[in-house]
């Protein structure tokens, strides 16, 4: 579902926000993407949709190369992947409805379709009573949430989130992990970023760690129950 | 799913996105409106300005005739006249001839005297000329084509005397080119301050959407789904803003025409002032929007342009 090739990324100034990663994920699969702050998770997830574009390297996405696509390309990629931004990227003047509403919209869904999908998503994630607010008036866990639901409101092919639960409590950091783990269970192929060791302890899938934009480890846990241990399965 | 049912439904979430955008940050809108509609204010104040003083020239040119008179006391005879007729009928800029014989003429001055017309049984003979009035196309009321078939009515050597109020017409037609100049001025002018409000309603539109476009990207949206929301609240500005114009011009126009309205007629004559008619309403409706949507597309350009 998603292949890396020798992929960098330079920034004009030089400094490099990934560099030389190779990797793929198959269809369904969960990863982590971890590593300290700046080490380049953030750069490698605007890499696969779209936002950044590679200095070097090769992109596959949902079988398109990400590398070489046109803009309505790219729109259309993005149609098919939901993404959770660090900083939410919500629609300060639009209510929670419209700001969860507008990926479907946007592929063209009709008016009921869309209402019924938003509803049942806003009723899942308990902001059913929220959807005609501004997100301004909602907590930071509230906004989260929202910024949740738009990502997964179209059943998207591939989830990307970029620490999706940082800043909020541990029991709602949960919460959001339960919601994220049942569009798994449905079939979406999920990239988390983040860097909560707690999440991680916690979680036993697949791991992809970056440092210093380079890719250190892709490790998948041990299957024995009880007892997690990582295997590493590629180093550089 | 048709694939054309789904890029029409696109296509009014598109429009009911703007709309809502509209909604949702009224204040923007209503500031645009406002600037937007107090340029076209003057210019429409302009605009009817040259309306009514355009009007006055057509009422005019309808009385409007040339007069060649033929030599007094020596009346020709019907194969001349009918070929002089013809002659006159031939000039594309004449749309009637009217033949006033000497009796005829005589009549009118009788009937014009009334109680005092004894005075031309004294006479011996009729001293009245014979005259042709020739009335003009609407096209050629102009004093330019008064002179010119006045020239050439004049050449004829059958003719005796030409008259057209030469006076009256070259005058007015003065003070119409200075009109007209001043006005050219004063209609580049407006169209410089209206274009300095529209890019200054383009930066307001582009500062409070730049974010908004920037998400609306990241979660899929196509050039066109960004653009066609911007078009469409950018024509219902510049609709909302005509309205608006038009109908403070026209509240102006009623409180205002009675107060001014001796001095007026020393500018109109006796004819009433005139507001715009329904075509040129729907005109200057077309205008603002035309306006709103090409400010909207600059914007976007120059979104474009920096991101
Ligand atoms: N827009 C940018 N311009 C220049 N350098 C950037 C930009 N974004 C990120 N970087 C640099 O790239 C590196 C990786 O950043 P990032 O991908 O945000 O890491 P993470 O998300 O793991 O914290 C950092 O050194 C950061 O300073
Ligand atoms: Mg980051």
């Amino acid at each position: 579902m998603i292949q890396m090739y020798h992929v960098d990324k330079q920034y004009p100034g030089g400094a490099y926000g990934v560099s030389d990663v190779s990797m793929t994920l198959d269809r369904g699969e969960f990863a982590f993407l971890t590593g300290p702050s700046g080490a380049g998770k953030t750069t490698l997830l605007r890499l696969l949709f779209g936002a950044e574009h590679p200095t070097s390297g090769q992109i596959l996405v949902a079988g398109r190369n990400v590398s070489r696509l046109s803009s309505g390309s790219v729109a259309s990629l993005r149609c098919e992947i939901g993404v959770i931004f660090q900083d939410f990227k919500l629609l300060g003047n639009r209510s929670v409805f419209e700001n969860v509403a507008i990926g479907l919209e946007i592929a063209g869904a009709t008016r009921r379709e869309a209402r019924v999908r938003v509803w049942s998503m806003l009723k899942r994630l308990g902001l059913g009573h929220r959807m005609d607010d501004l997100p301004r008036s909602l907590s930071g866990g509230e906004q989260q949430r929202v910024a949740i639901a738009r990502a997964l409101v179209h059943d998207p092919l591939i989830l990307l989130a970029d620490e999706p639960t940082g800043n909020l409590d541990p029991d709602l950091a949960l919460d959001i992990m339960d919601i994220i783990a049942d569009a798994h269970a449905r079939g979406t192929t999920v990239l988390v970023a983040t860097h909560d060791p707690g999440l991680l302890d916690r979680y036993r899938h697949r791991r992809l760690v970056l440092e210093k934009g380079c890719l250190l480890a892709d490790t998948y846990p041990d299957t024995q129950p009880g007892r997690v241990r990582w295997a590493a399965s590629t180093l550089r | 799913m048709t694939r054309p049912g789904r890029r029409w439904r696109r296509f009014l979430s598109a429009l009911r996105f703007g709309v809502r955008g509209v909604r949702a940050a009224p204040l923007v809108f209503v500031a645009s409106v406002g600037t937007m509609s107090a340029g076209l204010v003057l210019l429409a104040a302009y605009l009817l300005l040259m309306l009514n003083m355009h009007a006055v020239l057509e009422h005019f040119g309808r009385d409007l005739r040339v007069v060649a008179f033929l030599e007094a006391g020596a009346e020709p005879a019907a194969p001349e006249l009918a070929s002089l007729r013809e002659w006159l009928e031939a000039d594309a800029a004449v749309a009637e001839v009217v033949y006033v014989a000497p009796a005829e003429a005589l009549e009118r001055l009788r009937a014009d005297l009334g109680r005092e017309a004894g005075v031309l049984d004294s006479l011996e003979r009729n001293p009245l000329p014979g005259s042709f009035e020739v009335r003009l196309q609407p096209g050629s009321r102009t004093p330019e084509h008064l002179r010119v078939i006045a020239a050439r009515l004049q050449r004829e050597p059958a003719i005796h005397e030409v008259r057209y109020g030469e006076d009256w017409v070259e005058g007015y037609a003065r003070v119409l080119r200075a009109v007209d100049g001043v006005g050219l001025g004063l209609g580049a002018l407006l169209l410089i301050v209206l274009c300095a409000i529209v890019s200054g309603t383009i930066r307001l539109a582009v500062h409070a959407r730049e974010h908004e476009i920037q998400i609306q990207r990241l979660v899929g949206a196509d050039g066109w789904f960004v653009r066609l929301p911007f078009c469409l609240e950018g024509s219902l500005q510049g609709a909302a803003a005509a309205g608006l114009a038009l109908t403070v011009l026209w509240g102006l126009f009623k409180v205002g025409v009675p107060l001014v309205r001796a001095p007026l007629a020393l500018v109109l004559g006796p004819r009433d002032p005139v507001f715009f008619g329904v075509g040129e309403v729907g005109l200057l409706l077309a205008l603002g929007v035309a306006l709103g949507l090409v400010g909207a597309l600059l914007s976007m350009v120059r979104l474009e342009e920096s991101s």
